[in-house]
């Protein structure tokens, strides 16, 4: 059984005054231990693809299914995708003051556990294993005593959540252009973080616009999104072929 | 709406006659135009005055006093305190009531820096409290009201220059028709900040008045508050810098949830002359639940030029976006709104009575965390 499987994905972007088709008749499969990069034009739904199978508000399926190891996704709420194995790294992080980034992660890693019958971490050790991932990716640990993201420069937000990425061990990561506004040096933490995080059980969609990024995190399949469907798919090759030629060549 | 009328015939006592507008006119008088003024009545829109008023008289007891035996303090139970500079009877004529009807006053006088905490607690109607801070002294004031049945204090902070002072105050009771008033006065240079952590009782009012009456004070006051299930709070706060080079800040966080009734009013009065004025003000109210009732009003007068003065209102729900991003860590619906709105509250929960309130108000501090 497939880890993520995309089916003829038809989805709209609901707006204040109408539905505006997005996803028209988009296919993926990943299965584990895979990385799946997904390239394309801006606007061409990637995002889009990443906020339905997460489950964000704002967006109506209008054909098609998505599953998690066989189970379907597209019916359940964000929190249950989420406790099924479903990660996505924001494209935007959203700061959320007065909820400090401990408490907030201590709140996921406990509803996590609940959800499948485990038991809760204790807190002095979970606190320990959280400073030592938060220096592992080069996080002040001071930080977690602030508000989520608050205050966090770009390039912290995302390596914020490539933190939570690695604690809470999903089944299957979406990351959203968690490369985009990092400089060099943060690129190679955070891709660090995902070959750290990458195993033969779970999987990897990685939303990007830069060649550069799979320099550091070697995706097993390229894909390329445009117009809400996948038009092109390949191996790391394409993804240097696109850096030369744009996407003009394929539409 | 009938004239608002005091209980009782007063007369001012002899040091009250200095102040302002008490000295013209016969004081039954002043007093009756002054509550009935068009912008004192629109200060009772949302809340029925004449039970407030009506209990101005009633008797009142000393607060509880503890950490007053330390060097820099004495305390007097006294018929004539100093007179109140800068104290107008216009803006607040119910409380100029409370200060003649009482008996005695409690003065409070700081004269050095001290280093423990001076706790008033109150357990009902307290007698009028005076607290002088000499120049350069400090004070750290925690007060705690602590009533279950209608209940009213007044306070009067004056600060001389560069003094400072501390206050936290918790009204976490579930008291009936309850006012605090409060009125601080800073001098040149002093400092004054406020934690006010509050609740909705049956009918709670907080009228708060700070006048930066010397060049360059400071005043900082953060209010939370919780007005839950059939509960009421009324705030009004009046902030006026009448020199230059003030700088104030207040940040006043409500949550109105299932029935809850909740009135902000928060004015500025920046005077002639207060040039180089900073004066900030942001009330966030979040409407939980059914039936909230939210009534919030920035009034700001402005007289001078080159101020810096930002004001803003706004009454919202939970953020769509930061609740996804919750959920999508696989935090339940319920869980995930009780951490928004416990985060919107304790960003407006500090000081040495943070504690109990960060309990109160959201039901536990999430120690270390
Ligand atoms: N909430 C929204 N409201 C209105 N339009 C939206 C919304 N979300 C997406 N869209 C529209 O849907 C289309 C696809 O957007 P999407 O964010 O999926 O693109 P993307 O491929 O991620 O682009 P980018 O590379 O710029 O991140 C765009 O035309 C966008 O304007
Ligand atoms: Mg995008």
């Amino acid at each position: 059984m497939s880890l993520l499987n995309v089916s003829d994905l038809h989805a709209s972007v609901i707006t204040d005054d109408q539905t505006q088709p997005i996803l028209k008749g988009l296919n993926l499969t990943v299965e584990a231990g895979e990385v799946h990069a997904i390239m394309g034009p801006n606007g061409s739904g990637k995002s889009t693809l990443a906020n339905v199978v997460s489950g964000r508000p704002g967006y109506q399926v209008d054909n098609g299914a998505a599953t998690l190891e066989g189970s379907p996704l597209l019916e359940l709420e964000p929190y249950e995708r989420a406790q099924l194995g479903v990660f996505l790294a924001f494209q935007y992080p959203v700061e959320i003051p007065g909820v400090s980034n401990m408490e907030f992660l201590k709140a996921s890693i406990d509803s996590l556990a609940r959800a499948r019958g485990e038991e809760q971490p204790n807190t002095a050790q979970f606190m320990r294993q959280v400073r030592e991932l938060a220096s592992s990716l080069d996080l002040d640990p001071a930080f977690l005593k602030r508000g989520v993201n608050e205050g966090f420069s770009g390039g912290e937000k995302k390596r914020n959540e490539i933190m939570q990425l690695l604690l809470l061990d999903p089944k299957l990561a979406v990351l959203d252009e968690t490369d985009s506004g990092l400089d060099i040096d943060a690129l190679k933490v955070v891709a660090e973080g995902v070959n750290r995080y990458r195993s033969a059980s779970n999987g990897v969609v990685l939303i990007t616009h830069y060649q550069r990024l799979l320099d550091y995190i070697v995706p097993d399949f390229v894909h390329v999104l445009s117009n809400g469907q996948i038009i092109e798919s390949g191996d790391k090759s394409l993804a240097l072929e696109l850096e030369a030629k744009g996407y003009a060549w394929l539409t | 709406m009938a004239d608002l009328t005091l209980p009782a015939e007063l007369a001012t006592p002899d040091w009250l006659a200095p102040t302002p507008n008490a000295a013209q006119t016969p004081l039954p008088e002043a007093l009756h135009r002054a509550l009935n003024s068009a912008a004192h009545r629109e200060r009772w829109k949302y809340t029925k005055a004449e039970v407030f008023l009506g209990a101005t008289h009633t008797a009142a007891n000393l607060p509880q006093i503890s950490g007053e035996q330390q060097p820099g303090i004495d305390l007097q139970q006294t018929t004539k305190p100093v007179p109140l500079v800068g104290f107008d009877l216009d803006q607040a004529p119910e409380a100029f009531a409370r200060l003649c009807y009482a008996s005695n006053i409690l003065t409070i006088d700081i004269s050095a820096p001290t280093t423990e905490i001076l706790t008033l607690v109150h357990a009902s109607s307290t007698v009028p409290v005076l607290i002088r801070v000499a120049e350069g002294a400090s004070l750290t004031l925690n007060e705690i009201s602590d009533c279950d049945s209608d209940a009213q204090q007044t306070i009067w902070i004056d600060l001389a220059a560069n003094a400072e002072m501390k206050h936290s105050r918790n009204a976490l009771d579930t008291a009936g028709a309850h006012w605090q008033y409060l009125n601080v006065r800073l001098q040149r240079d002093a400092s004054y900040r406020l934690h006010n952590h509050v609740t909705g009782c049956a009918s709670r009012r907080q009228d708060i008045h700070v006048l930066m009456d010397g060049q360059g004070a400071e005043a900082n006051l953060i209010s939370a508050g919780s007005v839950e299930g059939k509960t009421a709070l009324d705030q009004q706060f009046t902030l006026e810098h009448r020199q230059p080079r003030g700088r104030s800040q207040q940040t006043i966080h409500n949550i109105v949830a299932n029935g809850g009734k909740c009135s902000f009013n928060g004015r500025i009065h920046i005077h002639a002359g207060a040039a180089g004025t900073d004066a900030q003000l942001a009330n966030r109210n979040l409407g939980m639940g059914e039936h909230a009732t939210i009534n919030t009003k920035p009034e700001l007068e402005i007289y001078t030029d080159d101020v810096s003065c930002a004001h803003g209102a706004t009454v919202g729900t939970i953020s769509q976006e930061a609740l996804f991003y919750l959920l999508s860590r696989g935090i339940d619906q319920g869980a995930a709104q009780a951490l928004l709105s416990q985060g919107f509250l304790r960003q407006c929960i500090d000081g040495p009575l943070a504690e109990s309130a960060l309990e109160t108000l959201i039901g536990g501090a999430s120690v270390g965390l």
